[in-house]
């Protein structure tokens, strides 16, 4: 795979090395702001809260009247 | 990456060498995996703290300006029902985590709540009220205002800072229902919710409570939601500002 980018990569060694910096800021990006952040809702080690119908990390609405 | 063999005009093919390719990709595949998870921790333990930090600056700032600008009433005045979610309600200051120890508390204990601060479980008493004041708070991520909730012993305070008011609670043994004891530390399931009940570990949530308590959850163990940690405390002063109390102007004993 990497071998595969590295020889798409045009302009020489310099212009390659460039290249893979610009897409490797690229994925970290796309991983920091939009990957993690849907990720860790899904996953469970977020949770601190006390809830009745703790399964996943999604927050239930409260129970009317008594406090979740 | 620079693997100039494979450039080589000149290569002939070998009897493996399919074989070899595939061992590559699947390498490769494998190495860029476990950067991806290495990635993930340092998101977590660490980026997402800076969002949080970002958040409470504006929290700090807006609070500031609500309690400078007249207007709005104390928090501890106002009805459970009449608090936005989102928004911050009271500073809270914990001596034994250092002098400079503070968060705002945000209304609401949903994932982007808590993604700004420690936050009031909605319906709660507010600061100062007769109920449970109740509250959230990361431990490892979202600048982990809870961090260090394990360190908190009996005896110490934990201060909130509402626009006139500073309620100094002390954490401690809370008289539960019929004669029984609620232990100033819990560590209980995820779905233990009696513990943020006006009056603790009670079996009837609508028992109307008589004592000015608050009550802290996070997860337990660290790095993991297994367990809940909770920590519950006493009002013990009621003081008005700007004088600060006295939790804040002594050390905590060691």
């Amino acid at each position: 795979m990497y071998v595969w980018i590295w020889r798409r990569l045009p302009g020489g060694v310099p212009g390659k090395l460039l290249g893979c910096l610009i897409l490797l800021f690229a994925v970290l990006v796309l991983l920091f702001k939009l990957v993690f952040p849907w990720a860790e809702k899904r996953l469970p080690f977020n949770d601190v809260t006390v809830d009745p119908t703790t399964t996943t990390s999604t927050p239930s609405p409260a129970p009317s009247g008594a406090p979740r | 990456m620079t693997d100039l063999a494979v450039q080589s005009p000149h290569r002939e093919h070998h009897p493996g060498d399919g074989l070899r390719t595939a061992a590559r990709g699947i390498g490769q595949l494998l190495i860029t995996a476990g950067v991806l998870i290495l990635l993930f921790v340092v998101y977590e333990l660490w980026g997402t703290g800076f969002y949080t930090a970002a958040q409470q600056h504006k929290l700090e700032s807006t609070i500031q300006k609500q309690w400078d600008g007249g207007g709005a009433p104390d928090v501890s005045t106002l009805s459970v029902d009449n608090v936005p979610l989102g928004t911050g309600i009271a500073v809270l200051f914990i001596p034994r985590l250092g002098p400079h120890y503070h968060f705002v508390v945000v209304e609401g204990t949903g994932f982007s709540e808590l993604q700004r601060g420690p936050g009031h479980y909605p319906g709660t008493a507010l600061p100062g009220q007769v109920g449970n004041f109740a509250v959230a708070g990361h431990r490892t991520t979202y600048q982990h205002p809870f961090k260090d909730i394990a360190k908190l012993r009996r005896g110490d305070y934990i201060v909130l800072e509402t626009k006139q008011h500073w309620f100094t609670y002390r954490i401690e043994d809370i008289p539960g229902a019929n004669g029984t004891t609620v232990p100033w530390r819990e560590i209980v399931a995820p779905t233990a919710v009696q513990v943020a009940y006006p009056v603790p570990d009670q079996p009837d949530p609508g028992k109307a409570p008589t004592l000015k308590l608050l009550t802290f959850t996070s997860c337990h163990p660290e790095y993991s939601a297994r367990e809940r940690y909770v920590i519950h405390a006493m009002l013990v002063s009621d003081t008005l500002k700007p004088a600060l109390p006295k939790a804040l102007t002594t050390k905590p004993r060691s």
